[in-house]
């Protein structure tokens, strides 16, 4: 392990053994400057990021990138991370932080146009050379691609901070505190921006969940 | 005091106790409809979790690889020297905090000793009595006469500003 302060070694790999490692070990490793410790932390958080900021932007191109600025800004503070929330929480208020910041600035840009139903779903630049592309879904899951894109627009609908509250809830299936924990606010708050984010996918999804 | 939206919320994802359940179960005008929304919330919060289960991240290693090259970019550019942590301002929130206060404290003290400090007397050794007074506006408009006198050693000092000439036979309006 390289302890050179000033210049932290970048590794190449995450080792194997590092797996096995507990998440404390691994952060403190990384306050020391071990970018293969971060690395495993990555490894352990990537999905979920990815797949959270995907649901809250609906482009995988974009949550792409917001998923590396996420860990990027992660790393940049990792050194400021106390532990007195789980790194977990503690990644995912940056991932809040950076993808609701990009949410209002893309909101502004495009004059409000973001939070109604003109929303493109699907906007991958073929051009794009850091863009994963996913395989084209088979035929069967046509249905559910089109129900996703009705629920991938009802959320477009809602304002990032409802966003990120119902997803947190309903698909990460965090706690009322984590999640205020994650977006810096009060239960009171995550609670009340549920019961309105609730009410407006109601009424938008009302014949989706009722004919499913 | 929690709101109707929070106490709802609770209610729905039945995070409520006994006693709150039951008193806020009470406070429903119709209890049927509102079991049916309810009912329709959990069907919404399947419905997600079912839909938006997250796609795979396709190029993990490249993603990986990506991210490296970025933190091994910070690690060399001149500002981004030594650990991740140490690269935060000197000005920390405490220390601006603290900044803040001592230099209240001490605006503070300085106007305590400044108010505290009383004129060496009530009234002026020397009267100074402005009058305002113009001479003849057609011949200097903007001329003014002041009068300073000590009482004691009975002297008076007439001023007149702003006179471009005196003529001979002035007054003093």
């Amino acid at each position: 392990m390289n302890r050179d302060r000033s210049r932290p070694k970048v590794d190449a790999e995450a080792t194997a053994a590092e797996a096995d490692v507990p998440e404390p070990e691994l952060v403190k490793r990384a306050q020391a400057g071990d970018t293969g410790a971060f690395d495993e932390l990555v490894s352990r958080a990537r999905a979920r990021v990815y797949g959270m900021i995907y649901n809250m932007v609906h482009n995988e191109q974009d949550a792409w990138d917001l998923a590396q600025e996420s860990f990027l800004k992660a790393w940049k503070s990792i050194g400021r991370f106390r532990g007195q929330a789980s790194f977990h929480t503690w990644i995912y208020r940056i991932v809040m932080n950076v993808t609701i910041d990009w949410l209002r600035k893309r909101q502004i840009k495009g004059g409000g146009a973001e939070f109604d139903d003109t929303i493109q779903v699907k906007e991958i630049d073929p051009a794009s050379r850091t863009v994963p592309h996913s395989a084209a879904l088979p035929h069967e899951r046509m249905e559910h691609e089109e129900i996703r894109r009705r629920i991938e627009a009802a959320i477009a609908q809602l304002t990032p901070e409802h966003r990120a509250v119902i997803l947190m809830k309903e698909i990460e299936d965090m706690q009322y505190h984590e999640i205020a924990e994650s977006l810096g606010c009060s239960i009171g708050t995550v609670m009340s921006r549920l019961f309105y984010a609730r009410k407006k996918l109601q009424h938008l999804l009302r014949d989706v969940y009722e004919n499913v | 005091m929690k709101t109707f939206e929070e106490k709802w919320t609770a209610w729905v994802d039945g995070r409520l106790s006994e006693t709150e359940r039951t008193e806020f179960e009470a406070t429903l005008a119709d209890r049927a409809a509102a079991e049916a929304e309810k009912l329709e919330v959990q069907k919404l919060g399947a419905l997600l979790r079912e839909e938006l289960q997250p796609l795979p991240m396709g190029n993990e290693e490249f993603f990986h690889h990506q991210l490296r090259t970025r933190i091994a970019a910070e690690a060399r550019s001149p500002v981004a020297e030594g650990r991740p942590g140490l690269r935060e301002s000197w000005w920390t929130i405490r220390r601006l905090v603290w900044t803040g206060l001592t230099s209240l404290a001490i605006f503070a003290l300085c106007t305590f000793f400044v108010l505290r400090e009383e004129p060496a007397s009530d009234q002026s050794q020397y009267l100074t009595q402005i009058l305002n007074a113009k001479v003849d506006p057609s011949i200097s408009p903007y001329a003014t006469v002041s009068i300073f006198q000590t009482k004691q050693d009975r002297v008076t000092v007439l001023w007149v500003d702003g006179l471009k000439s005196l003529p001979a036979d002035y007054a003093a309006k």
